[in-house]
């Protein structure tokens, strides 16, 4: 069974179709994530999935159930970190551990999360007192306090600082390390190329292209760019098979075989005694995958 | 895993709701302005307002007159009722949901309605210690008494309004567009009623205005109430058109609260 299954998902608002006909499936212990451009429908369908908006057309299926209304079966296995989300201001980090775990049939222990959080030194703070990142860290021991299956991560970290994110990533990790599903989304190329196994590309109410972040837009086929340097006066070999850009003595080559033409070109450069500055190779990365993908591509 | 097991079973809601009520009471008093403004503010004004009109009398009619203390003791009561139903439901429930703290539960696995209850029993609580604290007072220090016979009829009214002013305070929610705008709101829908409604003075009003004020309910809580402290009143304290006008007002109230809580776009 797997964890989420949607086929030919549509939302409308009025004449808006915020989402046309989406169609993925989330293996359960996997971590997916929907990366995509402010308005591309991530958050409708994270709230269609999590129960807080009725879907206008499709089948959608979350750990066997229906969520359209938010089931309380549903709502017992599921932990849900929405984005800017309050808690109630006035209690402290403990007390709404302690209060949102009574919901829950299942549930962990109060010290256990603050541990996990690492919200040790905040334990009697109340909500109100509390930075953005530890608010942040806050709401994911919320979503973590009834044992659930699976976790919806909206944005989790929108507002850190890069240490904060790294905090949070590991905790994330910690999370498939113990079976859980993690449904994601972000902007952030690198969060998505960290923590998910899969990654779904959106772009007005459409996904435009699914897969591992490596394999993403045929992103392991693309070719590569190898970039250098010239010495003064230098000139490259004749025979190279890499499409060649110059600007001056920056040089640019473009290739699918790049081991080969490297090691053409760097045979070449000790041969001839040349010094090549700035020798570098690179494969397209997530962010210029998904910069063409949702057409946000400089021209 | 080191999953603790919850009760389960028929209790389990009911034993949620009661947790609830905990949460919620440590949650309104440590909100010191919060438990000021519902909670006391009815008594300062108990106090100033019986120290400016401390010798004064008022005409009730037949040649009748009582202490100004005797008419203030219960228009403050009902004053401090609205305080704390009304203005505190309106202006939490609305900042409890531009905080997000309304989606947020809707996503638990809490009952909807036990939340409701919770809240709503948890601002009753608030309340009745309101209500037994401004009776105290007027008791031992403004030499104000209920007597025994009227007691139905004062309890039945504040149990009566108080019901209503929490669901209207719920209802009003939907009329409101952010926090910052909820006192404000929320004021200006009550303040200028108070006035009419015979709560601070006695004033002589033009009968169109007393016509005004008797549609809605803070005249028939006031009135109700006065009615049950007036020496010179007969019978059980109960007084009918009040009771009724704040029945009806109940029902809008609670048509105004489920429509509320149901709506979509409440998160």
């Amino acid at each position: 069974m797997s964890a989420i299954e949607v086929h030919d998902l549509h939302k409308s608002y009025g004449d808006f179709e915020a989402v046309s006909g989406v169609s993925f499936d989330v293996a359960l212990g996997e971590v997916f994530c929907l990366l995509g451009p402010n308005g591309a429908g991530k958050t409708t369908i994270t709230e269609i999935l999590e129960g807080y908006r009725v879907r206008s057309g499709g089948e959608v299926s979350v750990l066997g159930m229906d969520p359209a209304g938010g089931p309380r079966a549903l709502r017992e296995r599921v932990g849900i970190v929405l984005q800017s989300c309050g808690v109630q201001q006035d209690l402290t980090v403990a007390e709404l551990i302690e209060m949102y775990g009574r919901y829950h049939k299942r549930r962990r222990g109060v010290d256990e999360l603050i541990e996990l959080v690492e919200l040790d030194a905040k334990r009697e703070t109340r909500a109100q007192d509390l930075s953005g990142g530890q608010r942040r860290r806050l709401d994911l021991a919320l979503a973590l306090v009834g044992e659930p299956d699976l976790i919806f991560l909206d944005e989790p970290t929108t507002g850190f600082d890069p240490h904060a994110r790294r905090q949070a990533w590991s905790t994330i990790r910690s999370l498939c390390e113990l079976g859980k599903t993690v449904f994601l989304t972000t902007h952030f190329m690198d969060e998505a190329q960290t923590l998910a196994d899969r990654v779904a590309v959106m772009r007005t109410g459409t996904i435009v292209a699914i897969g591992s972040p490596d394999e993403l837009g045929g992103r392991g086929r693309r070719p590569s760019a190898i970039r250098f340097t010239l010495p003064h006066a230098a000139e490259l070999p004749e025979r190279i098979d890499a499409a060649i850009t110059r600007d001056g003595d920056r040089v640019q080559l473009e290739t699918t075989n790049p081991v080969r033409v490297t090691a053409a070109i760097t045979g070449w450069a000790v041969a001839e005694g040349i010094e090549l500055t700035g020798f570098c190779v690179t494969q397209p990365t997530l962010e210029d995958i998904y910069l063409e993908l949702t057409g946000e591509a400089s021209p | 895993m080191s999953g603790r097991r919850a009760p389960v079973g028929v209790g389990r809601d009911f034993g949620l709701v009661a947790w609830q009520v905990l949460y919620e009471q440590r949650a309104f008093w440590r909100n010191r302005a919060r438990a000021f403004f519902a909670f006391l503010f009815p008594i300062i004004f108990l106090v100033i307002f019986s120290a400016i009109f401390q010798s004064k009398t008022i005409y009730v009619g037949f040649h009748r007159t009582i202490s100004y203390d005797t008419f203030f003791v219960p228009g403050i009561l009902a004053y401090g009722v609205i305080a704390t139903t009304f203005i505190n439901m309106a202006v939490g429930t609305t900042v409890l949901r531009d905080d997000g703290v309304l989606k947020r539960m809707a996503g638990t696995p809490l009952a909807g309605w036990a939340y409701v209850a919770a809240r709503i029993i948890s601002t009753l609580i608030v309340t009745v210690a309101m209500s037994a604290l401004t009776l105290l007072i007027g008791h031992f220090v403004y030499n104000t008494h209920v007597r025994g016979a009227t007691l139905p009829g004062l309890i039945v009214t504040l149990a009566l309004g108080s019901a209503t002013f929490t669901a209207l305070g719920v209802a009003l929610v939907r009329y409101i567009k952010n926090a910052e705008a909820a006192p404000a709101v929320v004021n200006a829908a009550i303040l200028p009623l108070t006035f009419i409604s015979g709560i601070w003075f006695h004033f002589h009003l033009s009968p169109t205005l007393t016509d005004i004020a008797k549609v809605f309910p803070v005249r028939a809580l006031a009135d109700g109430l006065q009615h049950a402290f007036n020496p010179f009143t007969t019978g059980s304290g109960f007084e009918s058109s009040d009771l009724l006008t704040l029945a009806v007002w109940l029902a809008v109230g609670a048509v105004g609260m489920v429509r509320f809580l149901r709506a979509p776009d409440r998160v």
